[in-house]
């Protein structure tokens, strides 16, 4: 689905990836794990295709297309999603309005009309549920006044309505208690298919209880110095970034 | 100096006319002519350069045509057409002679714009809304000038009777291909108790020059609220002056305001806080592309008697592009020690947090920043208590929302 190679990124003349190579089918889920400051999230910013970054050296090849050539607009609409790590406030914005936009938005891109009203209120019932959010949230300014594991679930439910290709899910768990992290990673359990893929960056190894990794990758100062299984997690989580490092160097 | 001879020509034609206030008019432009149309030297016209208008060839014009729109009043050139409004109404002239208007609306005032609308004052209009009465009144304020050089007066006098109840929605509409040069008035009387909402709503050809001005004059514990949708042109000002005269008036004005090109647009605002108790409310926005010039002089006066005010004014300007410029200016004059006066006015551009996560969802640029404007002005029109009103506006305002760049 997805082939990232030797990607270079540098923000404001500092490099901060040095040389990525990723490939995720399909049916995949990968983790990204690393330190604070390995580059994780900026990895996940540069695939929704944020305009703050500098590609320097390297290709993204995204479903036979140069995903580096969309702009981000066009890549959400080819079925890139970023759940943010710090979802945006948009005070005045109606969120059902929003979601309502996008996914028109997205329709529209494809040739399809604009989806009707009832069915659209259908979706959202059935996504709201899945996501265990409050009706009344949908009423509310996008994000402005939720709580962080609200903002959270809201982007996972943002994710279910837009059905995307791609999820790129960048710290999802930060913020969240164990019964909001439940919730949002049975959301994204569900969604998950064989035609579908998700990339998970986590700090923390908690999160991929509840979503199982395929393949494990340790970013550290913007290289994977060691990929593996979900064990590798495991081991992260016991032994620490630290060790992990050192092995890798040795 | 062309235009004053014109307008001194165009002044002594009207004399002819059968209207039966010619010595107040007489006396008006008098006033006028002794000022003549001010220029950017003075303080108040600093940022709003009037002697544009001095270039223009000037005649009064009061033609008139059918129209067939579904409105309570229609005034086309400043001339009653249509009126189904179910109070008393009438002319000026007829208001001044059988007492429904107070005389002293024609009393000399620092603005001459007020004298030279005065001057004029043949046709007009005045609405009585009766004591405890209730109204939702549509007024279409036309003008049309199809030649070049032509002034056009319009003015409106509402008096808003005790304790009554009224909604006004004003759509002052501009056509036709010649320069137009519009000096309109509109004078309120709030009387005690009385609620009166009034939405006025812009809508102007290219050449444009309009300068408007709104007199309100509060009694006890009235309530006057005003939504201001205001639309640039070659040369667009509203004046406001309020006066909340005696003890618990309270004022609301709102304000939405959108320029680009090289439009000009400008809002002076005075609040005389003249007695105990009374409160006012004041939140205006605009949004400016291209190389659009907006004015926004916000003056609260508190005089020595108005103690426990309640003042809030805020001003919030969004810039599209590099070369917008918006003249932003509080101005509060406070003589009373026990007062609650709060000011605030800023200046931004869309937020780029905002525009990427929008983006991120699928919107196009475009559309994101549609998304976000219509944010921007919603918290505006959401104030508008008429439901249809209010929707209404929501869907004309949004469809004039400038582009940005142009």
């Amino acid at each position: 689905m997805i082939k990232i190679e030797n990607l270079h990124v540098e923000v404001e003349g500092n490099k901060i990836l040095k040389g990525i190579n990723l490939e995720v089918k399909a049916g995949e889920t990968h983790a990204i794990m690393g330190p604070n400051g390995s580059g994780k999230s900026t990895l996940a910013q540069v695939l929704a295709g944020h305009e703050d970054y500098d590609i320097t050296e390297g290709t993204v090849e995204y479903l036979g297309k140069d995903l580096l050539e969309m702009d981000v607009d066009e890549r959400a609409c080819e079925g890139v999603f970023l759940a943010f790590q710090y979802p945006v406030e948009l005070p005045g914005v109606n969120n059902t309005y929003f979601l309502k936009s996008a996914l028109n938005a997205q329709r529209k891109y494809h040739g399809k009309p604009e989806i009707d009203a009832m069915e659209f209120m259908e979706l959202i019932g059935d996504k709201i549920k899945l996501l265990n959010l409050k009706e009344s949230l949908l009423k509310r300014p996008v994000n402005e006044g939720f709580s962080g594991g609200e903002k959270k679930r809201n982007e996972i439910f943002q994710m279910a309505v837009l059905e995307p290709k791609l999820a790129l899910l960048d710290e999802t768990d930060s913020g969240l208690d164990i019964d909001a992290l439940r919730v949002v990673a049975n959301g994204v359990n569900a969604m998950r298919n064989d035609d579908n893929a998700t990339i998970v960056v986590t700090h923390y190894q908690r999160l991929l209880n509840y979503i199982v990794p395929d393949f494990v990758h340790v970013l550290v100062d913007g290289k994977v110095i060691n990929s593996g299984d979900k064990n590798l997690a495991l081991e992260l989580e016991e032994k620490g970034y630290d060790k992990i490092i050192e092995e890798a160097k040795a | 100096m062309k235009t004053i001879e014109a307008l001194t020509e165009s002044f002594n034609n009207t004399l002819s006319l059968e209207d039966k206030i010619k010595d107040l008019r007489v006396k008006a432009f008098e006033d006028f002519s002794k000022v003549g149309i001010p220029n950017r030297k003075q303080e108040y016209w600093k940022f709003s350069d009037p002697s544009v208008i001095l270039n223009l060839d000037l005649n009064y014009n009061d033609s008139t045509s059918d129209i067939n729109e579904e409105y309570d009043l229609i005034l086309y050139n400043g001339k009653m057409i249509r009126n189904k409004i179910k109070c008393k109404t009438g002319t000026v002239s007829e208001g001044i002679l059988n007492g429904d208007i107070n005389k002293n609306i024609f009393e000399s005032k620092e603005n001459p714009f007020l004298n030279l609308n005065n001057a004029f004052a043949i046709n007009g209009c005045y609405i009585d809304l009766e004591e405890n009465s209730e109204h939702n009144i549509r007024i279409l304020n036309l003008v049309n000038n199809e030649g070049d050089g032509q002034a056009v007066y319009p003015k409106i006098i509402i008096n808003a009777g005790k304790n009554s109840n009224t909604t006004i929605f004003e759509e002052f509409r501009v056509t036709g291909k010649g320069t137009n040069f519009i000096n309109s008035v509109m004078n309120v009387f709030i009387n005690q108790g009385a609620n009166l909402e009034h939405v006025i709503l812009d809508d102007y050809a290219d050449n444009t020059y309009h300068i408007a001005n709104i007199y309100a004059e509060q009694r006890k514990d009235s309530n006057f609220v005003s939504h201001n949708f205001s639309i640039g042109k070659k040369f667009a000002r509203r004046d406001y002056h309020i006066e909340l005269a005696e003890m618990g008036a309270n004022c609301d004005l709102n304000g939405l305001y959108f320029a680009s090109n090289e439009e000009h647009i400008d809002h002076h605002t005075t609040i005389e806080h003249m007695k105990n108790n009374c409160t006012s409310n004041e939140h205006y926005k605009g949004i400016l592309g291209g190389k659009a010039v907006a004015v926004f002089n916000g003056r609260i006066h508190v005089h020595p008697d108005a103690q426990k005010t309640d003042a809030i004014q805020n001003n919030q300007n969004l810039l599209l592009s590099d070369d917008a410029i918006i003249h932003t200016k509080p101005e509060l004059e406070i003589y009373a020690d026990d007062v609650k006066c709060t000011h605030g006015a800023t200046v931004g551009q869309l937020d780029d947090k905002a525009m990427f996560y929008l983006r991120a969802r699928g919107l196009d640029t475009d559309g994101a920043r549609r998304l976000l404007m219509r944010a921007y002005v919603g918290e505006i029109i959401e104030k508008i208590s008429d439901d249809r009103i209010r929707n209404e506006m929501m869907d004309i305002v949004i469809a004039k929302l400038p582009k940005g760049e142009e």
